[in-house]
């Protein structure tokens, strides 16, 4: 399939045009935060426009621009396994114009101090409301196509459980707790659900449909891996939950349960990138153009490098009662997000916006587009190292030998200053790959091979 | 592997997990009041989490290790820097900060909103959290306690702390007052000079400070009193 068959699928890419616009916003302020670790900002500043102003926009624009990439990526995806139209385009239409408002309104009412105040659920109750209205016009549009065409399979029961879990547990980040213990407690339900449980089941979704669509695999084959691997995902990830509850005010039991279940989070992920280098290397055929493969390949194994290893290093409590809460945590957050969300919404991306522009044979010229992955990939992993190297002193200096704080961080703001010196690069990758995407234009060289009918190869069907 | 087998993994696997999930949830509830002193918790502390929340403190600073690590942690700053100090860099951080590398905004705070911070704080730092942060550790201010016995309490210094009742703000070792900073953090920070100067006069040093001068000292036992206090940083820094 290298071009949509469904009208309604073309609404993804208005998804996908927001979403990567504000990604470039959130590395523009993103540098602006690393700045204020290395230069003194001077009072007059640091009273109108704080570094805790500018942390809310820069988490909540990545937050902003992953759920609409992975809005969009539904809407692409649905009508097509469906095999009908989106229930109500003109609705997916509305929504994406409610979201984009909610956001723009949070962005600049955070400038004006309008915040609910805890870290990236900062967004005002009362837009919360208006989050959740998107999100329930969002699933009945889903639900309700789904339902109609009755031609459920494991990748759309995935996709929607992953959708539904996500917005359910959104649900506990609303409320005011009185007590402190407790409200993170449940700000865990929302963030470690998320990223370690209802993000995965989408990924999971989005990636088994990417694969199936590029290399014809059996999907009998790509459905048994997607249950054993989300069985993995969930059995590690619910409980899992438990290595942030370590420190809060929580039984000590959860050191065991957490440190356990969270020891074994790699594991999944390490599957899924055996299932990705699996399908590369049986489809030898499939691997065009060459840079969906190098997003799907540099998606399986910084996924594996980011979350799995580097959340693995300072997961178990004998390590993490010197990590937490360092600049460690913030090095395996950055890796984490941008080998897992960040990629695979760009590796969407790049599969979907050729087939929706019509591009012939799903081919485009992608020269840029490799400047622009080598460009943000190196920038984030030099970036994660040099948090690494802050984080390591700040553990040893002010948790390990007891300096005060700000005797620590003295010697932290040359790395910091590598951070941001790595943050330049990934700024100039982004806008090569935003700027790419979104000009796509059609791949220079005249003959294309359509590849329409992928054979599916005897040994996918002999393994099944 | 068969496709009914790959079913039965991920519906054991979610379920068990799901499972111990709940389970050490309904356990957890039932020890949050003992572990954070539930009783404490009065209107007082929750109208200091809510100007915590109004104010977005913890887009800069973590408190139980969580929120941004711009700034210190919150959990134990109640017992580390004391009640007064708190509640100046609350009233008066361009004035605490002036000289420091990182600033924390003014945000004209009303009186009322800083005592429920305190309040917030206070009873924040009496949360039982398995003994986190490491650095605020009382197991770290009862190892100080012993080397203060093992050499220091001999000292003209120490005899001078005693004569002047340091200890009835400032907290030492395993004991002292909560109204300033605690000594073996000031060790950390600063150096034997910057403290001679602000016992000749607190108030020209960081203005506003409550630290009553002690000009009855001669200079020597001011510095000496300072030398004292930055040997007794938690873990000093090599020379």
């Amino acid at each position: 399939m290298t071009a949509v068959i469904y009208k309604s699928q073309r609404i993804a890419y208005w998804y996908f045009a927001l979403a990567l616009v504000l990604f470039a916003l959130q590395i523009v302020v993103g540098l602006w935060i690393a700045a204020q670790y290395v230069v003194t900002v001077p009072q007059a500043v640091v009273d109108v426009f704080p570094f805790s102003t500018a942390r809310a926009m820069h988490t909540n624009l990545l937050v902003l621009w992953l759920l609409l990439g992975f809005m969009g990526a539904t809407f692409y995806l649905v009508p097509d396994e469906a095999q009908s139209e989106l229930a109500w385009p003109k609705l997916a239409i509305v929504q994406l114009v409610v979201l984009a408002v909610t956001g723009v309104t949070a962005l600049v009412g955070f400038f004006f101090g309008w915040t609910q105040g805890r870290p990236l659920l900062e967004i005002p109750t009362t837009l919360d409301f208006v989050v959740v209205a998107g999100a329930l016009l969002f699933l009945a549009n889903v639900g309700v196509t789904l339902y109609r065409a009755r031609r459920w399979n494991a990748v759309q029961g995935t996709l929607l459980g992953g959708l539904v879990f996500l917005a359910g547990m959104y649900l506990f980040g609303m409320p005011f707790y009185r007590n402190l213990a407790v409200d993170w407690y449940y700000w865990w339900w929302v963030i470690h659900l998320w990223v370690e449980g209802a993000w995965e089941l989408i990924t999971a979704a989005v990636a088994a449909y990417m694969l199936l669509k590029l290399t014809g695999v059996d999907r009998k084959v790509v459905e048994k891996w997607l249950y054993v691997e989300l069985g993995l995902f969930l059995f590690t990830g619910i409980a899992g939950t438990g290595h942030h509850y370590y420190w809060l005010g929580a039984p000590r039991a959860w050191l065991w349960i957490g440190g356990l279940f969270s020891a074994l989070e790699p594991f999944p992920i390490l599957l899924m990138v055996w299932d990705t280098w699996r399908a590369a290397k049986d489809h030898p055929g499939a691997l065009r153009p060459r840079l969906t493969w190098v997003y799907i390949g540099g998606m399986a194994i910084l996924h594996f490098v980011g979350a799995g290893l580097f959340g693995f290093a300072h997961t178990l409590p004998q390590i993490n009662y010197y990590t937490h809460g360092s600049q460690v945590t913030v090095s395996h957050g950055h890796l984490a997000f941008y080998g897992a969300y960040a990629l695979l919404n760009l590796s969407f991306f790049y599969f979907a916006i050729p087939r929706i522009k019509g591009l012939p044979g799903g081919r485009y010229d992608e020269r840029a587009g490799h400047w622009g992955f080598w460009l943000t990939s190196l920038g984030v992993v030099g970036m994660s190292l040099a948090f690494g190297v802050a984080g390591v002193l700040q553990t040893y200096l002010e948790r390990v030998r007891g300096e005060p704080y700000m005797i620590a961080q003295q010697p932290m703001r040359f790395w910091m200053m590598i951070v941001f010196a790595h943050g330049l690069i990934v700024l100039a990758g982004v806008i090569v790959t935003v700027t790419h995407l979104l000009t796509l234009k059609p791949e220079r060289a005249a003959v294309v091979v359509p590849l329409d009918v992928p054979v599916p190869t005897s040994r996918a069907v002999g393994s099944a | 592997m068969s496709t009914r087998l790959a079913k039965a993994i991920f519906w054991v696997g979610t379920l068990v997990s799901l499972a111990v999930f709940l389970a050490m949830t309904v356990h957890t509830h039932r020890s949050f009041d003992a572990l954070t002193h539930a009783d404490a918790l009065d209107d007082h502390v929750v109208a200091g989490k809510r100007a915590f929340e109004r104010h977005n403190c913890n887009d800069c600073h973590t408190i139980l290790g969580f929120g941004a690590y711009y700034a210190p942690d919150l959990t134990r700053a109640y017992a580390r820097l004391g009640e007064d100090a708190v509640r100046r860099r609350l009233e008066a951080p361009e004035v605490v900060f002036a000289t420091s590398y990182r600033k924390m905004p003014q945000q004209h705070l009303a009186p009322n909103e800083i005592e429920d911070l305190v309040a917030f704080l206070r009873w924040v730092s009496n949360i039982d959290n398995h003994d986190w942060p490491p650095q605020d550790s009382p197991n770290r201010w009862k190892r100080s306690t012993e080397r203060l016995l093992a050499t220091a309490t001999m000292t003209p210094a120490a005899a001078l702390v005693q004569q002047e009742n340091c200890l009835q703000c400032h907290a030492l070792g395993g004991t002292g007052g909560t109204q300033g900073p605690r000594l073996e953090w000031i060790g950390g920070r600063r150096d034997a000079e910057y403290v001679a100067r602000y016992l000749a006069d607190p108030d020209a040093v960081s203005h506003g400070s409550r630290m009553p001068a002690y000009p009855n000292l001669s200079e020597g036992q001011r510095l000496m009193i300072g030398e004292f206090v930055v040997s007794l940083a938690a873990d000093r820094r090599a020379p």
